[in-house]
């Protein structure tokens, strides 16, 4: 018998995984949950780390920021209003070689030693999605301040007060904001990789993997990870709008 | 409401992801009658036919192996911590923090006795044939090697994709770390980009395999020569590099002579090909089998007359072979990642 000819006959065998031609993406993906198989847990467990903590410090940042942007008025807020919505589209590859020439070896920063771990990642994606949260909020505040505005004066009261009162009115549109920015955390591909090098059991996250078995030809198992990463949004997204309907109104 | 309705919306979008899968799966199964009853057992025999391709839904196969030209050597190299390296706007930088002692333990492993028998054999063990061979006077090494200390703890290797894709990595890497307490951080790209890396001061040292680059890294001052050894580039491993394409084969390289005589028969007939065009070691070999005549070199502007047959995709291999699929082309790739795209059927969906 050929060696080619056998080696061929033993698919999932450089995955390193048990698994078949024939099974379906889905029988595979559920196979990989059930297995338990240690580098998919490790590959959760870091996409979860990076894109709850970069969307929830984008949040923290990015709140405060759109809710003043949107319910002050000044000279100068309108330009502030348009670079961040450039911001907004700022492709995520060029954040990436942006910090990964800052952090590199022969970089301003190479000494911090940040390149190719977490911390760099939430960095990369916090710079991504915090203007779209300011976009977001701003766009809304902007649109409500005149009331709370009137309510305030007639109320008289201070400035922090109406801040709270405006980040009260707020609390539904923070929570869509919230799910947008972990939808972007979570299905950014090119700053991760680029900034965390997919390095595996350390940097490697579901997109950046789905990509690496693309290119080893390997795609039921990239789709199998695909539909994982599916279900997780799904889920996040069920758990944030319950606490989103129990929270408002 | 507005929760239920949410989670409908996203509910309705995943099922549709999913019978979009199912219904590319089921149509690739369907074109496997045969395969597909034996599919649902998982210790199925390789007995049946081994001969007949493996996969029915991938029509690319190897047409042109084990040629001389298609030589694939890997070379480890350590990078230099004095080396000339400059910033992104072409200063000098002087002081970049490379991990020197880890570097040479790591490269004194792998060269050692234990290192290099593990993978040589790499692959036997499964299925009978070394996916690497040990490349004959390889240099060696059988000295101490030195356990990791808190400063030198973290290795960063750059390398090219094969050899992490293969799993040849996976296999050996976890030995040395347990045997001497480092940590080997993998990052794989092309070996133009692992390179790239190891210029930025990204990497301790890089496992490549296109000569040329690896010449220029040493030329000019990015590697060092390791004590007791001879040279700056350690080739240590090396395999074959497979031309693939159409099993009509219309350009008929399978019976042309050399690798050379069967991309000139592809460049004569304009068959499709499909290039990797993105610096990696495949890419740099692809480059030297083209007639000279053609001029073919990794600028764009070299092969701006061949756009009606030839291809330069600038993605991963496994991209590529799915373009030479679907265009009929010809395509040269690395044996393992063919093998696995090959026990896949192709599926891209």
């Amino acid at each position: 018998m050929e060696a080619g000819a056998e080696l061929a006959l033993r698919p999932g065998f450089f995955d390193g995984k048990e698994g078949h031609t024939m099974q379906t993406a889905l029988q595979k993906a559920v196979a990989l949950i059930l297995s338990g198989d240690r580098e998919l847990g490790n590959i959760l467990l870091v996409t979860a780390k990076t894109s709850l903590s970069s969307s929830l410090i984008a949040l923290l940042l990015g709140v405060p920021l759109g809710i003043w942007l949107g319910a002050s008025r000044f000279r100068g807020r309108q330009a502030l209003v348009v670079l961040n919505r450039t911001l907004m589209g700022m492709p995520p590859v060029v954040c990436g070689l942006f910090l990964y020439l800052l952090f590199s070896g022969v970089g301003p920063f190479g000494r911090m030693k940040l390149l190719f771990t977490v911390p760099i990642m939430v960095l990369a994606q916090v710079l991504l999605i915090t203007p779209l949260v300011v976009g977001n909020l701003e766009t809304y505040v902007a649109g409500v301040a005149p009331a709370v505005r009137e309510t305030a004066l007639g109320l008289s009261l201070g400035t922090g007060k109406t801040f709270l009162l405006l980040a009260n009115e707020c609390v539904y549109s923070i929570f869509s904001t919230y799910l947008l920015a972990f939808a972007r955390a979570i299905a950014e591909v090119g700053a991760v990789s680029m900034v965390g090098g997919a390095i595996a059991w350390k940097t490697n996250v579901m997109t950046t993997a789905i990509m690496q078995y693309t290119n080893r030809g390997n795609f039921s198992l990239g789709i199998a990870l695909g539909l994982i990463l599916m279900t997780v949004s799904l889920l996040v997204n069920i758990l944030v709008s319950l606490m989103q309907r129990r929270l408002s109104r | 409401m507005k929760k239920s309705i949410s989670c409908l919306l996203a509910l309705a979008m995943l099922l549709g992801t999913l019978s979009a899968c199912g219904g590319g799966q089921a149509s690739s199964g369907s074109q496997q009658p045969a395969s597909s009853s034996t599919g649902s057992s998982t210790s199925q025999p390789a007995g049946p036919a081994p001969e007949a391709p493996a996969a029915p839904a991938v029509d690319t196969v190897i047409l042109k192996e084990a040629d001389d030209k298609m030589i694939n050597t890997y070379t480890l190299l350590a990078v230099n911590p004095d080396a000339p390296f400059v910033d992104a706007d072409g200063k000098a930088v002087a002081d970049v923090a490379v991990n020197t002692a880890g570097a040479e333990a790591l490269i004194q492993w792998l060269l050692s006795d234990e290192g290099m028998t593990m993978a040589a054999e790499f692959g036997q063990a499964d299925f009978g044939d070394s996916l690497f061979y040990l490349l004959e006077g390889a240099p060696s090494y059988s000295g101490d090697i030195a356990a990791a200390t808190d400063e030198t703890k973290t290795i960063r290797l750059s390398t090219t994709t094969s050899v992490n894709d293969s799993g040849l990595l996976g296999s050996l890497l976890p030995v040395f770390e347990g045997k001497y307490g480092y940590t080997v951080e993998v990052q794989s790209a092309g070996t133009g980009k692992a390179i790239a890396a190891a210029k930025y001061g990204n990497a301790d040292l890089i496992l490549v395999h296109a000569k040329s680059q690896e010449e220029a890294f040493v030329e000019e001052g990015f590697s060092y020569v390791l004590p007791g050894f001879e040279s700056e580039r350690l080739s240590f491993l090396y395999n074959y590099f497979v031309l693939c394409g159409p099993s009509d084969d219309p350009a008929g390289v399978k019976d042309s002579a050399s690798v050379l005589d069967a991309f000139a028969a592809i460049a004569d007939g304009k068959h499709p090909f499909i290039s990797r065009g993105d610096g990696s070691g495949t890419h740099t070999k692809e480059l030297s089998l083209w007639p000279e005549a053609l001029g073919i070199t990794a600028e764009a502007e070299s092969f701006v007359d061949y756009t009606d047959w030839y291809t330069s995709a600038n993605a991963g291999m496994g991209e590529c072979l799915v373009m030479a699929e679907e265009t009929h082309g010809y395509i040269l790739t690395d044996k393992a990642t063919f093998l696995t795209f090959q026990a896949n059927g192709g599926i891209m969906e």
